[in-house]
């Protein structure tokens, strides 16, 4: 012990210690002027020597005096062991041990002296698993650790762990997420893992789709295709939908690693939502082929909803219907008005005619599908119509096309309907003998169905809407018809023996409608004689055409849907609105959200508001890969969307990237190791060089210690043992 | 007019009702007759705002309403008070003179000339709004040139074209019927090539 090392830290000030000091050696020199004549001078010195001491210790308690020491230390590093999890590891790694992740493994723990036990004993290790996120890892983890999830994010590792470790090593193929303004506080040791040349596989790297196309127009799709170790190899890249293969090309590739952009196109015919495929046949050698293939979804709608009407005469009828079509700038309408019949004297050369022939062949033979919506107006088919075309209706309907049939005086043909497709086809039966009644006036009011069918539900407030229908004028004419089990009655008139007006059904994938009137005009100059507004009749005509034509805009419900891709183990999340009518009726659970996952069980999902408006927050978490089914419904409405969850393996590259991890490790100013490095003598002999050591400082004040008041009390007891021998007590 | 009615059924395929109703401007019924037909020679009362009004809706709305002047000259009593009147109705529009490609004259007949008791003008007049002509005006007494007696024999003859004249006058008033019905229709672009082989054009 040196001076050096004493160091105090008073506790009075001072002035106050010397002073008692001082006081203590008053009283010491008054107790040696006291004994001195009694005992003599030397036994006198040697009491008052006594009591000095004593009294010094004790005033020097107040000094805090207290011994500092100095010990070098040495830290045990601490060191991560970051070992890559994600999908790619899966893959086959060097030649002959099996997977990447089994060739980490080995790293490990194989050997007679495994590096993960000899790295424990030097180090503080902490073991890590690298996924799509990052998981802490125990030793005895590792025999059974699998792969999955996408590639992880190293930069964001980094960030995480170089507060808490000194270093890193890292196990991995080198698919990994990395930015060059990563953090560079953890120096990583990478050890690559799989043999980048000998790596084989093929894959759709990215399509480049819209998600949306419009009937009849061209859809150009960009795609990448990449290719490792097929130099000079041509193949087919087929678009599918299905098994069905809609297009193919065939792409080269120049070199052993190759990255080819090619277009891909093709004209979309049907209406909805098509789920595609763009895929390339597995090749001979392939690492592998679960990146073959890409499927995304195409929702193909109209950019205008195209009508043909074919009208048996002039009309009031016709007119206030071309009207109300032309009103919408989404119909494309292509009428034919019947100006004369065969009966009728014309009686003047065909240049001063401007009537042109019915082109009934075409328009029945070849264009029919071309068409969203057929409308028979009041027409006396059998003068114009073959009975074979009513064929060519009957499969426009069935596969999706929209009918609707018109009353007036022609409108059943005299029963010459009766046992064609068209009578088939029909929600109604019709008469065989003449139907038309001109003899009274007929109000019509909506039915049960009616009040709630998207066609005649012109308002969302229930009560307008009711009263809407009450204001309309009654019609002048109607076709006395009976609806069919399968028919919808929406408008109905008469008194007791109700008469169906206006009535819907389905017929394959097609939708039919009967307005058994040509007087529905007058719902029009009706409401407008009242001096009110038009928009109920040019509503119902829009209303109709749209429902005929299953336009989604008629859908109370409207989805949007995420625009990035789906993975398997990520919450998905949906935006919907419920129409104004499901919203305004406040209901609770009025809205519903079912998911089914490819399998089509139902899995569990959520719904909830988001507080603006009546727009709905829907979410659930894929755990499969394919297309699911969502179902949304609300009332009376329901829509279905399809939602495509990709292949965890989807436009996958997963070649080794051994040059990337030296680079990320040079970068972190730590080091690539090869294989066949000794690993462990790397790693120590950079962690000697980066060794810390600190110097511990130690503070032990004097009365902390026992032998201190020991000495004290010795003092004391010694002066009391000498007193009393001394004769003085 | 029953002479114009029979021709329609006779050459068209258009089912006309012979009915006859009477009706004021003032009447709720006017609306659901989205044909007027309205005739004169002479000056007539005006008509009072809330006629006016009505009328206004009623062109504005869908009616078509088809104007005579039977006098036979123009300028006169009627002509004077409907331009008057009709300026009263819709002062935003301007009875326009109808240019020879307009659907009027194409519905049915390709119609080159005006026909009527008198050529007073070679053209027809009317209000056109966006593409449809609610107003349409004549002041060729075309219902004169349509008229007989109940022996079937004409009451007026047609000058100066004589039976060509009268021959004319049907074909347009069948004409303004069928456009009144079918609007714009012979517009569509179905109809273009044909129309315009047969006016070589």
């Amino acid at each position: 012990m040196t001076l050096n090392q004493v160091a105090i830290s008073p506790v009075f000030p001072l002035w106050l210690i010397l002073l008692l000091l001082s006081l203590g050696l008053g009283a010491a020199l008054f107790q040696y002027w006291l004994l001195r004549k009694r005992i003599g001078n030397p036994r006198a010195v040697v009491l008052s020597l006594l009591r000095l001491g004593a009294l010094i210790l004790l005033i020097s308690f107040a000094l805090n005096l207290s011994l500092r020491t100095r010990k070098e230390q040495k830290i045990t590093q601490s060191l991560a062991i970051l070992l890559d999890t994600s999908q790619s590891m899966d893959l086959p790694g060097t030649a002959g041990r099996g997977s990447r992740l089994n060739e980490a493994k080995g790293i490990l723990l194989d050997g007679p002296t495994p590096l993960l036990k000899s790295l424990t004993e030097r180090f503080n290790i902490k073991f890590y698993g690298l996924g799509e996120s990052l998981r802490s890892l125990e030793a005895e983890d590792l025999a059974g650790l699998k792969t999955g999830g996408r590639e992880g994010d190293l930069a964001e590792v980094i960030d995480r762990l170089a507060d808490r470790h000194s270093m890193a090593v890292l196990i991995s193929d080198g698919n990994l997420k990395w930015k060059d303004d990563a953090s560079k506080r953890l120096p990583l040791f990478a050890v690559p893992l799989g043999d980048p040349k000998g790596y084989k596989d093929i894959l759709i790297k990215s399509v480049q789709a819209p998600v949306m196309a419009f009937r009849g127009r061209e859809v150009i799709m960009d795609i990448t295709v990449k290719g490792y170790g097929y130099k000079g190899l041509t193949f087919p890249v087929h678009l599918k939908e299905g098994s069905k293969i809609i297009t193919i090309k065939n792409v080269s590739l120049n070199d052993h690693s190759a990255e080819v952009t090619i277009p891909l196109s093709f004209t979309p015919e049907e209406l909805g939502p098509h789920h595609l495929s763009i895929g390339v046949p597995p090749q001979f050698g392939e690492s592998l082929t679960s990146n073959n293939t890409v499927g995304f979804s195409l929702r193909v709608m109209r950019d205008k909803i195209r009508i043909l009407m074919i009208s048996g005469s002039p009309s009031q009828s016709y007119r206030f219907m071309r009207m109300a079509f032309k009103n919408d700038p989404s119909f494309d309408l292509l009428s034919f008005v019947v100006l004369r019949t065969p009966s009728d004297i014309i009686n003047v050369p065909l240049q001063e005619q401007s009537l042109i022939p019915l082109p009934v062949e075409t328009l029945f033979s070849k264009e029919l599908r071309n068409f969203d919506l057929l409308i028979f107006d009041n027409l006396p088919s059998h003068l114009y119509l073959k009975p074979i075309y009513f064929e060519s209706v009957r499969e426009f309907v069935k596969g999706g096309g929209g009918l609707a049939m018109i009353g007036g005086p022609f409108f059943s043909d005299e029963g010459r309907y009766n046992g064609t497709p068209l009578e088939e086809i029909l929600p109604v039966r019709l008469n065989e003998r003449e139907d038309y009644r001109r003899d009274s006036s007929w109000k019509v009011g909506l039915s049960r169905a009616g009040k709630d069918h998207p066609i005649t539900r012109l308002s969302p407030d229930e009560g307008y809407n009711l009263n809407l229908w009450q204001e309309m004028p009654p019609l002048d004419g109607i076709n006395l018809l009976a609806a069919k089990s399968s028919g919808t009655i929406l408008l109905e008139c008469g008194d007791g023996n109700l008469q169906p007006i206006l009535t819907v059904g389905a017929y394959g994938s097609g939708r039919v409608l009967v307005l058994a009137t040509d007087y529905s005009w007058k719902w029009y100059m009706g409401m407008v004689a009242k001096g009110k507004d038009n928009w109920p009749y040019l509503r119902l005509m829009e209303r109709m055409v749209r429902w005929l034509t299953k336009d989604p805009s008629l859908d109370s419900i409207q989805i949007t849907l995420p625009e990035k891709r789906g993975w398997i183990g990520q919450e998905m999340e949906i935006r919907f609105k419920a129409g104004e009518e499901d919203f305004l009726s406040g209901r609770k659970g009025s809205v519903s959200l079912s998911v089914f996952d490819p399998r089509g069980l139902k899995i569990k999902s959520q719904i909830k508001k988001t507080g603006q408006g009546n727009e709905y927050l829907g979410s659930f978490l894929p755990e499969k890969e394919g297309t699911y089914k969502l179902k949304i419904e609300a009332q009376a409405n329901r829509l279905e969307e399809h939602l495509i969850i990709a292949s965890p393996m989807e436009g996958l590259d997963a070649l080794p990237h051994p040059e990337r991890l030296k680079m990320i490790s040079q970068t972190t100013g730590g080091r690539f190791l090869s294989k066949e490095d000794d690993l462990l003598k790397e790693i120590e002999s950079y962690a000697e060089k980066k060794e810390r050591r600190f110097i511990e400082l130690r503070s032990s004040p004097l009365w902390e210690r026992p032998y201190t008041f020991i000495f004290v009390l010795m003092l004391l007891a010694t002066e009391w043992y000498l007193r009393r021998r001394w004769g003085l007590i | 007019v029953e002479a114009i009615v029979e021709e329609l059924e006779l050459r068209t395929s258009i089912d006309a009702l012979k009915e006859r109703r009477i009706l004021t401007l003032s009447d709720t019924d006017l609306f659901f007759c989205p044909f007027l037909y309205m005739a004169g020679k002479y000056a007539f009362d005006p008509f009072t705002p809330r006629e006016r009004e009505i009328l206004r809706r009623y062109i504005i709305f869908g009616g078509f309403l088809f104007v005579e002047d039977a006098m036979g000259a123009k300028g006169f009593g009627f002509d004077q008070t409907f331009r008057k009147e009709i300026k009263e109705i819709l002062p935003n529009q301007e009875l326009k003179r109808l240019p020879a490609d307009h659907p009027v004259f194409q519905t049915f007949y390709l119609v080159g000339s005006m026909g009527g008791r008198q050529k007073v003008n070679p053209y027809l007049e009317g209000i056109t709004i966006d593409n449809w002509t609610p107003v349409i005006y004549s002041q060729n007494d075309l219902s004169g040139a349509w008229a007989r007696d109940k022996f079937g024999k004409w009451i007026h003859e047609c000058e100066p074209g004589g039976e060509g004249q009268r021959s004319s006058a049907f074909k347009l008033g069948i004409n303004i019927i069928v456009y009144s019905l079918t609007s714009d229709y012979k517009k569509d672009l179905v109809h273009h090539p044909f129309i315009k082989r047969r006016q070589n054009l």
